[in-house]
């Protein structure tokens, strides 16, 4: 039995949030969202015409009085949110103490467990997909069952089971991030909000993916997660670095007077990426692996209006 | 630019081995990463943002290439070129007479000599020779004939400047037959031009070149220090102390005397530029002791500012007349003063304890112990008789000798003479055309003075300089003044003293040393001590025994520091001062000091890409 992945104190502060969809939502599954659809609630929203076969009951009797005509009153429909939480367990993401995808783990548990409390419909995505050819060393069998697992799931009871599965899933495998965004924007039904947790350290970028993502009507938020030696490198001299994923190789000499340029390199990316995610209306936030979990939780996510 | 070491060019082949190191793989640590994206793109940045992209990975390839030529370069030993022509041998004469102390350069001139003398031998080539001879009262071979600059440079740094006057005739004579056989030969004098007259010297086209030192005359001499009686009162003595200022201004000093470290005297003088002055101290001695004059100018020259003079308390002269009658004599050896004449008839007396003995027209049986002055006569074992003199006219005297001292004999008149051969031992001081009418010499420890005419003879002795001929010949003749004189001798020149017994050792105290032990010839009855080159009382002792010298280096021609633009060598010519200075600079110092600079770049570069 692994150690729970969140503490109970820290499931009992996470009872009080939500999160905050600033979009009406479109699901079709009944919930606790505002939604463009008409339906059942308490929230008045229009009026029509009465056509014949319509609820006698939604007739405004007050109208017919005032004007004669019968009008039936419309309420707004309260739906479910979906929420997509992109998980990535490449092979980049065992680096770190703890590891960067520990800390991604937790929190997407932790958002995922807000939104069951807010009877929304939760589906973690981890890629790479274990199948996917090009993942030699491709996570241990029977996680492709624990992954399935994790679609779809709706209502706090099914809590225990999201955290338990969640802690089965293993990192490893060469992400191809567009790819998975992609495939997931076309798999979804209803699109709603999309939790991105991932280095975003592929080779091959990660506009496509978000692109693909905004495109089919999500509201995204992303959160990067570095590993302290990626923004502060402590090994210095003739070094050749391998990549973790694709074993690609570096030649670099490397030494204290050079990490102020370095440093500069990171920020100069890390600043490209917040400034793409705000041209495009998604939220972007960098953290690093040995950071706090409840005050990347509690504090910091509440502050970007992640959470509320 | 020239190259002493052309063959180490060779060391350039290894340039291309450090090349090779550098095309072999650079080991480096294997680091795994999470993603290298970030690393490709601080590679990108930091290279495109550096000019010379492609050098850059290789700056320390070129650093060690750098310094590599460096070294070559500095192996290959390159030198700038100087003024001077080839030579295959150099004789270096450095002037180590008493005026290069002179402090208008800085030290002093002779260390500027040196340090000039030092670059000649940096700029020494292989193949070519030097010689270091060091010119002061002696000649010095300091080193022979070597290539071997570190034998050079150890000699050079050993010589010492001395108090005495350099003897340069001597040390042109030694250096022209050193380079007698080699054709293209130089000589290098390096001096301050103060080297006396040099009229003397046969110069047969000496390829002389002087380099001089000195900048200005600033100096003020004592010129002489004599002890003499007083001649009004011979109880006292007088002491001639003769200061020239031989600086371009008028100079007010003071002369003080000493007798045995205490102070006897001062006397402010005030002399004008280019003159001297003389001072009469009158004291009163009663011991033998040493007389210590100094001036208290300041000037560039210290050596001659002081001197110091033995004098010896002289006993009356003991002097036996042996004549048949010549009250002449006789009254001028009484007027001599300081004189105890006794006048004999015989010579059965002269064995006696006498100073002099004046044996007039008297052939003695033997010749006395005492010092001579023989009148008329000839035919002894001194003299060889040629024959009789006729009416002989002097021609000519020697002036300059201390017996013939303000003698003028030009209204002399002599009917008949001895003619005699010039003696080997003695020197002429009058002369007449048919053959030598005085001779005055030594003759084993003994002075003689020998006259060849009658002194009734003729005119002399009616002349004012007879009794002043008298009075200088008993001065000559006196033996505590010729033992004076042996007790002051010149900066130089060596110590002799003749000793009461044989004696194995003696020992000598210098001024301002300790005492020395000086080992003798066995059964050797004379000291003789060399190394006098400072000035000052050299102390002599033997047993209980114990005696003073004192050594000055009185000399008007070295107190006289003008640094000369010309040398005369030999009546005609002469040697102008050079202004060939710059000699064969070698940089390859320079060259190795860059080296090292590069190679701390070096290491400061390695350690910040790495550290």
């Amino acid at each position: 039995m692994n150690p729970p992945l969140l503490s109970a104190r820290l499931l009992r502060q996470l009872e009080q949030l939500e999160l905050s969809a600033q979009r009406r939502s479109r699901s079709a599954g009944k919930g606790e969202r505002r939604s463009r659809a008409r339906g059942q609630s308490v929230e008045f929203a229009d009026h029509r015409n009465y056509v014949a076969g319509d609820d006698l009951r939604y007739l405004d009797w007050n109208l017919y009085g005032r004007l004669e005509r019968l009008f039936v009153k419309l309420y707004e429909e309260e739906r479910e949110l979906p929420v997509q939480i992109f998980l990535d367990a490449s092979e980049s993401m065992r680096f770190g103490t703890p590891t960067k995808f520990e800390l991604a783990r937790q929190v997407a548990a932790a958002i995922g467990y807000v939104a069951l409390c807010g009877f929304d419909r939760v589906s973690v995505r981890v890629f790479p997909d274990p199948e996917s050819p090009g993942s030699p060393a491709g996570p241990v069998v029977g996680e492709a069952a624990v992954r399935g697992g994790l679609r779809g799931i709706r209502g706090k009871r099914m809590a225990p089971t999201f955290l338990e599965r969640m802690t089965q899933v293993s990192p490893g495998g060469t992400a191809v991030f567009n790819e998975a965004l992609r495939r997931a924007a076309l798999q979804v039904r209803q699109p709603g909000l999309a939790m991105v947790l991932s280095d975003l350290l592929d080779p091959a970028g990660y506009e496509d993916g978000l692109e693909a993502l905004i495109g089919r009507g999500f509201h995204v938020h992303v959160i990067q997660v570095l590993a302290p030696e990626e923004l502060n490198p402590a090994t210095f001299g003739d070094l050749r670095l391998v990549d973790s994923e694709n074993g690609a190789e570096e030649d670099v000499t490397f030494g204290k007077f050079r990490l102020k340029a370095y440093r500069r390199i990171v920020d100069l990316y890390t600043q490209k990426l917040r400034e793409y995610c705000r041209g495009r209306g998604i939220g972007f936030y960098r953290t690093t692996s040995d950071a706090s979990l409840e005050g990347l939780l509690l504090k910091e996510l509440r502050m970007e209006g992640v959470l509320g | 630019m020239n190259l002493l070491a052309p063959l180490a060019a060779w060391f350039a082949l290894t340039i291309p081995v450090i090349v090779l190191f550098y095309l072999l793989k650079r080991r480096r640590v294997v680091l795994r990463v999470p993603s290298t994206v970030l690393w490709q793109r601080y590679l990108a940045e930091t290279q495109a943002s550096a000019p010379f992209q492609k050098l850059r990975k290789n700056w320390l390839l070129l650093l060690q290439i750098l310094l590599l030529i460096f070294a070559v370069f500095a192996l290959m030993r390159p030198y700038l070129g100087s003024q001077s022509a080839p030579s295959s041998l150099r004789v270096l004469i450095l002037d180590a007479s008493a005026s290069m102390q002179s402090t208008d350069e800085e030290p002093s001139r002779f260390e500027a000599a040196k340090h000039e003398a030092r670059r000649w031998i940096d700029g020494l080539r292989p193949g070519q020779m030097m010689v270091l001879l060091q010119a002061g009262p002696r000649t010095d071979v300091r080193q022979s004939a070597t290539s071997d600059k570190p034998l050079l440079r150890e000699a050079l740094a050993g010589c010492q400047v001395t108090d005495g006057a350099a003897r340069m005739g001597e040390a042109l004579r030694m250096a022209e037959s050193l380079i007698r056989d080699v054709a293209d030969a130089e000589i290098h004098l390096f001096s301050d031009g103060s080297v006396g007259s040099l009229a003397e010297f046969e110069n047969h086209n000496l390829p002389l070149i002087y380099h001089r030192v000195g900048q200005r005359r600033n100096n003020v001499a004592l010129t002489s220090l004599e002890v003499r009686p007083n001649p009004e009162n011979p109880q006292q003595r007088a002491v001639f102390v003769g200061v020239a200022n031989l600086s371009p201004a008028a100079v007010e000093t003071t002369v003080e005397l000493e007798f045995d470290r205490d102070m006897v005297d001062t006397r402010p003088v005030t002399i004008p530029p280019g003159e001297s002055a003389s001072l009469v101290f009158v004291v009163s001695q009663n011991r033998d002791g040493i007389f210590r004059a100094r001036h208290t100018a300041p000037d560039d020259l210290s050596a001659d500012n002081q001197a110091t003079v033995m004098s010896l308390l002289p006993p009356p002269v003991k002097v036996l007349l042996v004549t048949r009658g010549n009250r002449f004599l006789e009254r001028a050896l009484r007027l001599a003063g300081h004189c105890e004449v006794t006048v004999g008839s015989d010579n059965t007396q002269v064995d006696g304890k006498w100073d002099v003995v004046v044996l007039d027209d008297v052939v003695p049986t033997a010749w006395p112990s005492a010092n001579v002055i023989a009148v008329r006569v000839a035919e002894t074992n001194w003299f060889e008789r040629t024959g009789t003199l006729r009416a002989p006219a002097i021609v000519d005297w020697r002036s300059t000798h201390p017996l013939l001292r303000f003698v003028s004999l030009d209204n002399v008149a002599i009917a008949e003479a001895v003619g005699v051969k010039p003696p080997p031992w003695g020197n002429v001081l009058i002369e007449a055309p048919q053959g030598p009418l005085l001779v005055a010499g030594e003759i084993g420890r003994h002075r003689v003075v020998w006259i060849g005419f009658d002194l009734l003879g003729g005119t002399w002795p009616l002349r004012v300089s007879f009794p002043i001929f008298i009075a200088n010949a008993v001065d000559w003749l006196n033996p505590t003044l010729v033992r004076a004189e042996r007790l002051n001798i010149r900066a130089g020149d060596p110590l002799r003293y003749e000793l009461p017994e044989a004696a194995s050792t003696v020992e000598v105290k210098p001024p301002g040393g300790d005492w020395e032990r000086v080992t003798l010839d066995a059964g050797a009855r004379e000291a003789v001590y060399g190394a006098t080159d400072r000035q000052g009382a050299y102390e002599l002792r033997w047993g209980t025994n114990q005696v003073t010298f004192a050594v000055r280096a009185l000399d008007l021609a070295e107190s006289d520091s003008t640094p000369r633009a010309e040398i005369p060598v030999g009546r005609f010519g002469g040697t102008a001062a050079t202004s060939v200075k710059q000699v064969n600079l070698e940089i390859w110092r320079w060259l190795a000091g860059a080296a090292l600079a590069i190679l701390m770049v070096e290491w400061w570069y390695f350690h910040r890409r790495t550290a």
